[in-house]
């Protein structure tokens, strides 16, 4: 469906995307997993329309994107980051001209805006100014601008930035049904649990650089380990901490010990390490292998940092 | 430290962090004296008008007449017209009957003709006829009093030979001939001095007038007194005669191009908002192209002034009693050009400044400086030439040119396109700056 090949974009000095390549299928919905600044927004805009790349090619179903070619832009929808509604206005008013920027007009337009403000609960609000709603209900409607139009592909940029967590449920579901009912999402967040939950593939990017892609469980696949253990940074701790470090990869982090035992390194041999140190077992903690860890696995950084 | 002066520690280093700001503060108030100071001509030498367009016909073959021509060129307040150029280029005498079509099309306000009676032989004293489009007063007396001056202190003599002849026609060549000499005879017996030089000087008109025209005010006074008289100016209004207000109508432009830059350059500053909000973002990312968005910013701005700008007239009307009823077809056309003129400008502010902060502080800058040098606030005239000349590069003074050929002159629509043309042709080139600076700049991004 979408197709990017070989994309550069540079601002200046700044190389925001380097060399992205990456294929969308239809009804997938696919999460765009970085930290601020690693090029998600850029992307973004690029299949937006919203600029044209430094190299490389845009298509959607063979069809080349460009700012210039406004016509392919009726199959997208984009929920920027911003809240991008006139605050002063109503959101029926708001929904009316987006609606229309699309060619959508008379009882067709009416019936989508009604279906729109049911779809994320804001009829009841329809009739008042934006700056009156609360910021999960500005996000909602904010979501709802980018589907009047019914596009194939739906471009979520952040959509979820300073929402609540009941209306950031609310969007989840109201995505999810989406995808289900065959709409084509591209999901962009620094959160991971958001990707985790919604993507059913996933691309990880870093400066610019799609750094690993694949679904979830692929991803995960690729760290070394299976498991990380949690222990507090203490001076009680600190010896035991040494000698692990031949058994696996071991760092401390915000105060905590992570050991990320080898493969062949059994759990057994840890737990009578901790035993013979009369270490007891409630300072220690298992976890599975997560997207921060692959985060920090591929980049050597935190999302955060 | 006390909050207090962490708190103004805090503002004073946002305030130099804010470049447009401190150069807002520092900067601009040098430019903006000293761009002043030269429109009100501070500290000039000559800080009276200067290069007022001035026809001037010569009907008469009297050399006299071609000295008084040539003491109004002399005059550096006007800069006097006596050619009339063809439309392909070659020039001619200007006649009479080119002054009012001229007039109309606001080529010049005053002209003086000087007709061939000059000094007809049937009254004493000169025929001189004065038109004036009096559509600046202070402009108009101060452009008829130097017209005086020039007159009185550069060719009194024309007045003597105006005595001559009268005495001619009423006693015969021969005995005025012989009253000069027995004159010459009894102020030479009284006072000495060469007869036979006096009896010519007073046969060429010299009586020695030009001795009244004192340099000090106090001999100047009494000199026009007896001039006045003696010179006979036939002055007639050829614009503005059945203006109702006029006062009201002379200014009413000046006001509704300040008010209308101030509006529409709010205006077009709310374009940062829309960037801020992301709405550029979104609204691109619908089949809409970055022309679609200038279009409409350009077109709300047109139709936002225009009904301003009615609005404001309107009020005129109420308040006090400007008629706009009559011509208030052409009146509403060149409202819809100074209304695009002033968006066209707005826009580019929008488009060159880095932020809205900086576009308001620009804005204000370029408003009142136009205001001032596009004769909004007093006559272009009264400015040294080189800013007379900038102000023609002003929407301000063609938007002004515009309502007053309107309501002052009643001009025609035929005679209104000139000045439509030029308004066009500067929202069309600042509008087309304003189209590059932002698809050079960051704001659709």
């Amino acid at each position: 469906m979408l197709a990017l090949r070989s994309v550069i974009k540079r601002y200046g000095a700044l190389t925001a995307l380097d060399d992205i390549s990456l294929d969308i299928s239809p009804g997938e919905f696919f999460g765009l997993l970085g930290p601020n600044g690693a090029g998600k927004s850029t992307l973004m805009s690029l299949v937006a329309g919203l600029g044209a790349p430094d190299a490389g090619t845009l298509t959607l179903d063979g069809t080349p994107l460009s700012a210039r070619n406004t016509e392919t832009r009726r199959a997208l929808g984009l929920v920027p980051q911003h809240l991008a509604l006139y605050l002063a206005l109503s959101a029926e008013d708001n929904l009316r001209i987006f609606g229309e920027l699309y060619g959508l007009r008379g009882a067709a337009l009416s019936q989508r805006i009604d279906e729109a403000l049911d779809a994320v609960q804001l009829n009841d609000r329809r009739r008042d100014p934006v700056k009156t709603f609360s910021g999960g209900m500005q996000r909602r409607l904010n979501l709802a601008a980018a589907l009047l139009h019914r596009p194939k592909l739906l471009l979520c940029d952040e959509p979820t930035v300073g929402v609540d967590p009941q209306s950031r449920n609310a969007i989840f579901e109201y995505l999810e049904a989406l995808n289900r009912d065959g709409l084509t999402i591209i999901y962009s967040t620094h959160y991971m649990e958001e990707a985790a939950r919604l993507c059913s593939r996933i691309g990880i990017i870093d400066h610019g650089r799609i750094l690993a892609l694949g679904p979830l469980d692929e991803l995960l696949a690729q760290l070394p380990f299976e498991e990380e253990i949690r222990f507090p940074a203490t001076p009680a701790t600190t010896p035991l901490a040494a000698s692990l470090a031949v058994h696996g990869e071991i760092f401390a982090a915000d105060g905590t010990h992570r050991f990320r035992p080898r493969a062949d390194y059994p759990l057994s041999a840890f737990f009578s390490l901790t035993e013979s140190r009369a270490l007891p077992p409630r300072l220690f903690t298992s976890q599975r292998p997560t997207l921060e860890a692959l985060f920090l696995h591929l980049t050597g950084h935190t999302l955060r940092e | 430290m006390h909050p207090i002066f962490v708190l103004l520690r805090k503002d004073f280093a946002l305030f130099f962090r804010d470049r447009a700001a401190v150069s807002l503060t520092f900067l601009v108030p040098f430019a903006l004296i000293y761009l002043f100071g030269q429109v009100f001509g501070v500290n000039r030498k000559d800080s009276g008008p200067a290069g007022i367009a001035f026809a001037v016909v010569n009907q008469s073959a009297d050399p006299a007449a071609a000295r008084l021509v040539d003491a109004l060129k002399a005059e550096k307040t006007f800069r006097v017209i006596t050619q009339f150029v063809n439309p392909d280029q070659t020039t001619r005498p200007l006649a009479e009957p080119d002054l009012l079509p001229l007039m109309r099309a606001n080529r010049f306000r005053f002209a003086l003709v000087i007709p061939p009676d000059l000094l007809a032989g049937d009254r004493i004293g000169l025929h001189l006829k004065f038109l004036t489009d009096p559509l600046n007063d202070i402009e108009t007396q101060m452009v008829t009093g130097i017209l005086q001056k020039t007159i009185f202190s550069n060719v009194p003599q024309l007045i003597g030979r105006s005595w001559q002849a009268r005495a001619r026609q009423y006693l015969g060549s021969q005995n005025a001939h012989d009253l000069n000499h027995r004159m010459a005879d009894v102020i030479t017996s009284f006072y000495g001095g060469d007869r036979d030089e006096m009896v010519r000087r007073m046969e060429s008109g010299d009586f020695g007038l030009s001795g009244l025209n004192g340099t000090k005010d106090s001999d100047t006074a009494p000199a026009a007194n007896v001039f006045s008289r003696l010179v006979r100016i036939d002055t007639e209004q050829v614009a503005g005669q059945d203006v109702k207000s006029p006062q009201a109508t002379r200014l009413v432009g000046g006001w509704a191009m300040q008010f209308l830059l101030f509006a529409l350059s709010a205006s077009a500053i709310a374009l940062f908002y829309e960037k801020d909000q992301g709405l550029f973002r979104r609204i691109l990312s619908a089949p809409v192209s970055r022309a679609h968005i200038l279009w409409s910013k350009f077109l709300y701005g047109v139709c936002l002034g225009l009904i301003q700008l009615v609005v404001l007239f309107f009020a005129g009307r109420v308040l006090f009693g400007i008629d706009i009823a009559p011509h208030l077809g052409p009146l509403v056309v060149v409202c819809a050009f100074a209304a695009a003129a002033c968006t066209a400008f707005g826009m580019l502010l929008a488009a060159v400044a880095p932020s809205a902060e900086s576009a308001r502080g620009l804005a204000t800058f370029l408003i009142l400086l136009m205001s001032a040098i596009g004769g909004a606030w007093f006559p272009v005239s009264f400015m040294p030439e080189f800013i007379q000349h900038l102000s023609k590069l002003t929407l301000v003074y063609w938007s002004m040119a515009g309502f007053t050929q309107v309501l002052w002159a009643h001009a025609s629509p035929v005679e209104l396109l000139p000045t439509l043309g030029i308004l066009a042709a500067m929202t069309a080139a600042v509008l087309a700056i304003a189209a590059w600076r932002f698809n050079k700049g960051r704001i659709f991004e």
